[in-house]
């Protein structure tokens, strides 16, 4: 099979793992640990491009294309160094506790672990636009930061189940050394955070 | 069993077997309950979670809530 055709079947796993993920999170990331292709990221980094590009427009508030190709490629660089930093601590961290996957399953499995990530900035970025902060203390003010924040907060959930995935399959971990993996890579993590909050890049960790 | 019933059988009792089943003494019995719950169609109970979780802060904190929204919104 050529390139061209090899991509065009990531792009199909790729759809099958993303709704897979939706419904059926736990059977879903069996198969991507065990059968996921690497061209599967390449659709997951178009869309966090698309997300970028439309961050950067939002966040400029000006047609500039100077000041929107570096906005741009801050973001896009900052991500990718963020993914693959991520993945990378995960799998060594993972590793040494004891588990036995390779980097490129827990790479493949954390990847899908941006979709939440990417929804949630991608609805936050739209919902700036058309609802601008700051919230008021009023009735209505209050009811759409109840909403807004059951919407994150479920999101953040499914986040932690498929991060849990990702160490349970992707390095084959029991909940014990789950437990302990995450309590080491957390605080680098909140770390990174602020590092990332410093420089200005991120002020919620794209993570 | 046919063969080819038997086969599926078998590869998909390996993928099954790949990682270990999870004991984790006198809590298994409740960390399957609360997993079967999330390995199908989790959204209902992600939503019920978090709903308790938001009502939880407002009733803890009222209507600052609005604070860490505007906080969040400007997080992107």
């Amino acid at each position: 099979m050529d390139s061209t055709g090899s991509l065009l079947v990531s792009g199909v796993w790729f759809l099958r793992n993303a709704l897979g993920v939706i419904i059926k999170p736990y059977e879903t990331y069996r198969r991507i640990v065990d059968h996921g292709r690497l061209g599967e990221l390449f659709y997951i980094g178009i869309l966090l491009a698309g997300y970028f590009a439309l961050a950067s427009l939002v966040k400029e508030a000006s047609f500039r294309p100077f000041l929107l190709t570096r906005q741009f490629v801050a973001l896009s660089t900052t991500a990718a160094i963020s993914f693959f930093l991520a993945s990378a601590t995960i799998w060594i961290v993972g590793t040494l506790i004891g588990g036995t996957g390779s980097w490129r399953r827990v790479t493949l499995a954390w990847g899908y672990t941006m979709l939440p990530t990417l929804t949630w900035f991608l609805v936050t970025s739209l919902l700036y636009v058309l609802l601008p902060p700051p919230r008021t203390t009023g009735v209505l003010g209050v009811a759409f930061s109840i909403v807004y924040l059951i919407f994150s907060v479920t999101l953040f959930f499914w986040k932690i189940v498929l991060a849990y995935l990702t160490l349970r399959f992707g390095l084959r971990l029991d909940a014990k050394k789950i437990a302990v993996v995450a309590a080491i890579i957390v605080p680098l993590f909140i770390v990174y955070s602020i590092g990332m909050y410093k420089l200005g890049v991120f002020k919620v960790p794209f993570l | 069993m046919t063969n080819k019933t038997y086969t599926r059988f078998v590869k998909r009792w390996e993928e099954v077997m790949d990682v270990p089943p999870q004991t984790l003494g006198p809590f298994t019995k409740p960390y399957k309950k609360l997993t079967r719950r999330l390995k199908v169609m989790p959204w209902p109970w992600l939503v019920v979670i978090s709903l308790i979780s938001v009502i939880g802060l407002y009733m803890f904190i009222g209507s600052a809530i609005t604070l860490l929204v505007t906080v969040l919104q400007r997080g992107f």
